[in-house]
């Protein structure tokens, strides 16, 4: 009854993905992306996230710094650099232009309001709460099961892990179906594409998030063409 | 004093027109894939003042690994309200696994009934609204009872295995 009510109110609520998180095995957050989400994290303290995770989140001053900084021939990557008319394969955080002609830049939302949290820590309470729930599951259940989603009144938060220990985590709309299938598809999809099979991508070097334009493009096309999404 | 407190529950037992409805919701409940594996009633500070089990299909805990798993459980339903990405949100309603879920109330008090069912159960609102009744009425309404304190009432697990049996329905 209640499955029956729930599956007739999917049909005419529009339901959309919130936000998409990716963490490596060492807890720390490589990736992050949004699209509709009216309650914003301030961005990260200064050296609290990684360079290359988001550029919508980074900390306002090292964006300034950076860029910069970004002419000269010291760094290989600066011969891909968008300047040059060829298209970045990895985002140092100094090259990228947010209007590159991959990403459709989101319409800007009516009403944006504060979570009242810096980016980081928002990631870390992330984290800290799917460790734990996994952790919960895995002592509950007495065997090796995994931990899958969560829902509130206001969102769903969905979890998937690779063997190797890299974390997808989607935020979504309380009443669609497990996403999960998403999580494995942006894991077999975009990210072996564009972050196992792109060399310049440094994998587990805590010091680097994974961000590139091709991957974040890739994801928001696989996202973009969902039927939860609107 | 002793003789006080059974005297009670006998007649909190005697009003119990509602015990057979709640009968009747338990025996709906298909054998196969429907189970109730525990049940948890968290204190508004997080301690666990009531905890048992039902059916098995899950590991069987100390009663200190309970009170460590519902003390999480408390600090988590607070974080997750804060990390909604749309307006204010309440803290985790229903959180799964693979093979089971956990279904918890949180009532205006801060007291959180929490049910651990098999995924595929669709009574768990239904079955924690119904604790939530038989708690006002054999706990709350039991003058020998301490707020806040663990649940030790006769009366109150009665109902309790009247409402779930043997977490399968039968």
């Amino acid at each position: 009854m209640d499955r029956v009510l729930r599956n007739s109110s999917t049909l005419t609520r529009t339901m959309t993905i919130h936000s998409l998180y990716i963490y490596d095995r060492h807890c720390i957050c490589i990736y992050y992306q949004d699209w509709h989400r009216t309650r914003r994290p301030k961005p990260a303290v200064e050296g609290g996230i990684l360079p290359a995770v988001s550029q919508a989140v980074a900390p306002p001053s090292t964006l300034a710094t950076t860029s910069g900084q970004a002419s000269g021939f010291t760094s290989p990557r600066d011969t891909l650099s968008s300047g040059s008319g060829i298209v970045v394969a990895v985002n140092d955080m100094s090259a990228q232009s947010p209007m590159t002609p991959l990403l459709q830049t989101p319409a800007p939302p009516i009403a944006l309001s504060s979570t009242g949290l810096a980016f980081d820590e928002e990631a870390k309470l992330v984290y800290g709460v799917i460790l734990s729930l996994r952790n919960m599951i895995k002592k509950l259940s007495g065997r090796d099961e995994q931990f899958v989603n969560y829902r509130t009144s206001a969102y769903k938060l969905h979890l998937y892990e690779t063997p190797s220990g890299y974390k997808f985590v989607m935020l979504s709309d309380p009443n669609t179906d497990s996403l999960r299938f998403v999580l494995r598809q942006i894991y077999v999809g975009p990210f072996l594409e564009y972050v196992v099979r792109n060399p310049l991508v440094k994998m587990d070097s805590r010091e680097h998030g994974i961000d590139n334009e091709y991957f974040r493009a890739s994801i928001d096309r696989l996202v973009r063409g969902l039927s939860v999404f609107p | 004093m002793k003789a006080w407190v059974t005297t009670w529950t006998r007649l909190s037992e005697t009003n119990n027109s509602k015990l057979q409805k709640s009968i009747t919701t338990g025996t709906r409940r298909s054998l196969y894939n429907m189970a109730i594996f525990g049940l948890w009633v968290i204190n508004k500070a997080g301690g666990l003042v009531y905890q048992r089990n039902f059916a098995d299909g899950l590991a069987q805990l100390t009663s200190n690994e309970y009170l460590v798993l519902a003390g999480t459980l408390h600090g988590i339903h607070a974080i997750t309200s804060r990390l909604s990405p749309m307006g204010s949100s309440s803290g985790a309603q229903v959180i799964e696994g693979e093979t089971f879920k956990i279904t918890i109330l949180l009532t205006a008090t801060g007291t959180k009934f929490v049910l651990l069912t098999s995924l595929t159960d669709t009574s768990a609102d239904a079955i924690l609204q119904k604790v939530y009744e038989i708690y006002a009425d054999a706990v709350m309404k039991n003058p020998f009872h301490t707020p806040e304190m663990p649940i030790r009432s006769e009366g109150f697990d009665t109902r309790i295995t009247a409402l779930i049996g043997n977490g399968l329905g039968a």
